[in-house]
């Protein structure tokens, strides 16, 4: 048979557009496997000219789901541009509000988004294979995670005035301090978005055992991995400093602050996708190629440093002697997250510190150049600025993490298709399976491509010629 | 519980899309009644099945993408499963059979919209779609 490629192609959405290509070999074998974004954005050239100060509210807008991170690596680069040291609460309320963040963004991957594979089976009807198909089979489940995700949400309109892109975090510190009232409501909320969380990953541990051909295949393979350590080597969502462990669990850089992250992040191009790739520097590429996002902060810490969360991730370490490899466990160290996030939640607003009011350092523009490192849900993510004298931004950098996952991912799709695509069908588990290994990563652009509970694709396979071979559609 | 969700939705930097966040968020200043419940927000999500299970009756307001642009259109809306396929985003139908399914109770509901003229970039409403606006406050007010 003639050398083959199969497209598949979402259905253009309005927040983010991808597809995968799948090159066949004459004996029909999988010889390559690219992820494609085709989406330009432009974030980071048509804000140049305006001034820094509005960097976080603009940054918000570059997603719906994840506008808090966002705001929070801006609004830190800004205020090392301001060069101030932001008050100790407006540094806690920014902490709470990005733990609120990983829940609700962790609680849309986990239920909405990855629970329908779980639950009714990487195989089964693509119709029914969606939040409501599990409310109708398991709606304890679908009921969870509609209360977390609302738990998320209610905190984060609570703390900042709405759920999508919120204006409260600015250069400095917050606008407006936390009231009794409302720290109060967020803490009536965690008893239940707790037993959810702990109901969750009990379910999922005690389900592992029956995907142990997805977990010996979605992205299983040694890389780096590169996230934020707080100074004790702890799990920190908001500060600490950059780490890279390689696929032993030996430590390969450590302490890398902020302002040094370009010596050790290369950015490169692929002609194929409009996602940047990145990789660490020292290593070059492919050998610094890293994967960052739950699975990295898991692997890169030291400890949790939260009781329940703290005997989780002991657990979580078990599965490997080194670093844990297969991208499968994504979603366990997902999981973990939430339940650090909740008890990391409680304990800052329960800090009588919570309600001080001195919430905001004012200055002008000090420094010529800013750079903020904060962990999103899906992993690291740096804004890097640089202004003129009258504060208007002349050059912007971000890279975020679907960006650093974009090698691991482009990996992934080729090793679960060599594992699952043979010949010149398709079927459906196939199609499947090559999605929820990018589903796994949890990329920025899952927004789009599960606006109807599912990726909506279309998948050609098309001999060396252009014939049409099969379609397959949903 | 509230006696009447009234949630307004759209995207008020798509011109006539905005229709319906602008229309919630005009009754927000006007309904100081506390069993009334206002919500203005972009887009129908799967969060919102809770609060519309609670709800005594649940009024949508929406932008219509077909139609004759400015011209109300009142209907009531029943719980529809074929539109449930949803992850963060929903239909009215959707939502009521997502609230029936996970909360167990889908309350009746009526939806108001108004095809638009205008869905591109844009802080204005167009002129006819303007004034259904008006319309459509006094409406969903006198039907309280």
């Amino acid at each position: 048979m003639p050398r083959q490629k199969i497209v598949i192609d979402p259905i253009t959405r309005i927040e983010g557009h991808a597809k995968i290509s799948i090159h066949l070999d004459e004996q029909g074998h999988v010889e390559e496997a690219f992820f494609h974004v085709t989406q330009f954005r432009g974030f980071e050239k048509f804000c140049e000219g305006r001034p820094f100060t509005e960097m976080p509210s603009l940054m918000a807008r570059i997603c719906g789901i994840c506008p808090v991170s966002h705001l929070i690596a801006s609004a830190k680069a800004c205020d090392a541009i301001l060069a101030v040291r932001i008050p100790p609460n407006a540094a806690r309320l920014r902490r709470i509000l990005n733990l609120a963040q990983m829940v609700q963004s962790h609680a849309l991957s986990f239920f909405y988004l990855s629970s329908p594979d779980f639950l009714l089976g990487m195989d089964s009807d693509p119709a029914q294979r969606n939040i409501l198909g599990v409310a109708a089979a398991h709606p304890e489940m679908a009921r969870d995670g509609v209360r977390l995700r609302q738990f998320g949400q209610q905190a984060i309109e609570r703390l900042a005035g709405k759920r999508v892109h919120p204006a409260w975090v600015v250069a400095g510190g917050v606008s407006e301090a936390l009231s009794a009232q409302k720290r109060d409501a967020i803490l009536a909320g965690i008893p239940e978005a707790m037993a959810i969380a702990m109901r969750a990953l009990d379910w999922f541990k005690s389900e592992m055992e029956r995907f142990r051909e997805e977990i010996r295949t979605f992205a299983n393979f040694p890389t780096l991995f590169m996230a934020l350590v707080a100074p004790d080597g702890g799990l920190d969502f908001y500060d600490g400093k950059l780490r890279f462990l390689d696929a032993g669990g030996h430590i390969v850089a450590d302490g890398i602050a902020a302002d040094t992250y370009a010596q050790n992040v290369g950015e490169m191009v692929h002609p194929w996708t409009y996602l940047k790739t990145t990789y660490y520097k020292p290593l070059g590429y492919p050998d610094g190629v890293y994967r960052v996002g739950p699975l990295a902060r898991l692997n890169v810490i030291d400890g949790c440093s939260t009781p329940r969360a703290g005997q989780e991730w002991a657990e979580f370490r078990e599965l490997d002697r080194g670093a844990v490899l297969s991208s499968f466990y994504y979603h366990y160290a997902r999981l973990i997250e939430i339940v650090y996030s909740l008890e990391s939640m409680e304990q800052l607003l329960t800090s009588p510190e919570v309600l001080d009011a001195n919430v905001r350092a004012h200055a002008s523009a000090n420094n010529s150049e800013g750079v903020g490192m904060s962990e999103a849900p899906r992993g690291t993510l740096v804004h890097h600025y640089k202004v003129d004298r009258d504060g208007l931004i002349t050059w912007a950098n971000l890279i975020i993490a679907t960006g650093h996952n974009n090698a691991a991912m482009n990996r992934g799709v080729l090793q679960v298709a060599r594992h699952f695509v043979h010949g010149a069908r398709l079927n459906e588990g196939m199609l499947n399976r090559v999605e929820a290994v990018i589903r796994a990563f949890d990329p920025c652009l899952s927004c789009s491509t599960h606006a109807a509970g599912r990726m909506a694709m279309e998948v050609e396979l098309r001999s060396a010629g252009g014939e049409l071979l099969d379609t397959l559609r949903r | 519980m509230s006696r009447v969700l009234i949630i307004g939705y759209g995207n008020p930097l798509r011109a006539d899309d905005a229709f319906g966040w602008l229309a919630a968020a005009r009754l927000l200043d006007l309904i100081a009644d506390p069993e009334v419940e206002v919500l203005a927000v972009q887009q129908l999500t799967p969060e919102l099945m809770e609060p519309v299970s609670r709800a005594g009756r649940v009024v949508f307001i929406d932008a219509a993408s077909s139609g004759e642009p400015g011209v109300l259109q009142v209907a009531s809306v029943s719980a529809d499963p074929e539109t449930r396929r949803f992850t963060h985003h929903a239909t009215p139908g959707g939502l009521l059979a997502g609230a029936a399914a996970l909360f167990g109770r889908a309350p009746e509901a009526t939806l108001y919209s108004v095809p638009g003229q205008d869905f591109g970039f844009g802080e204005r409403l167009t002129p006819a779609v303007e004034k259904a606006l008006a319309e459509v406050v006094e409406r969903v007010r006198a039907g309280l």
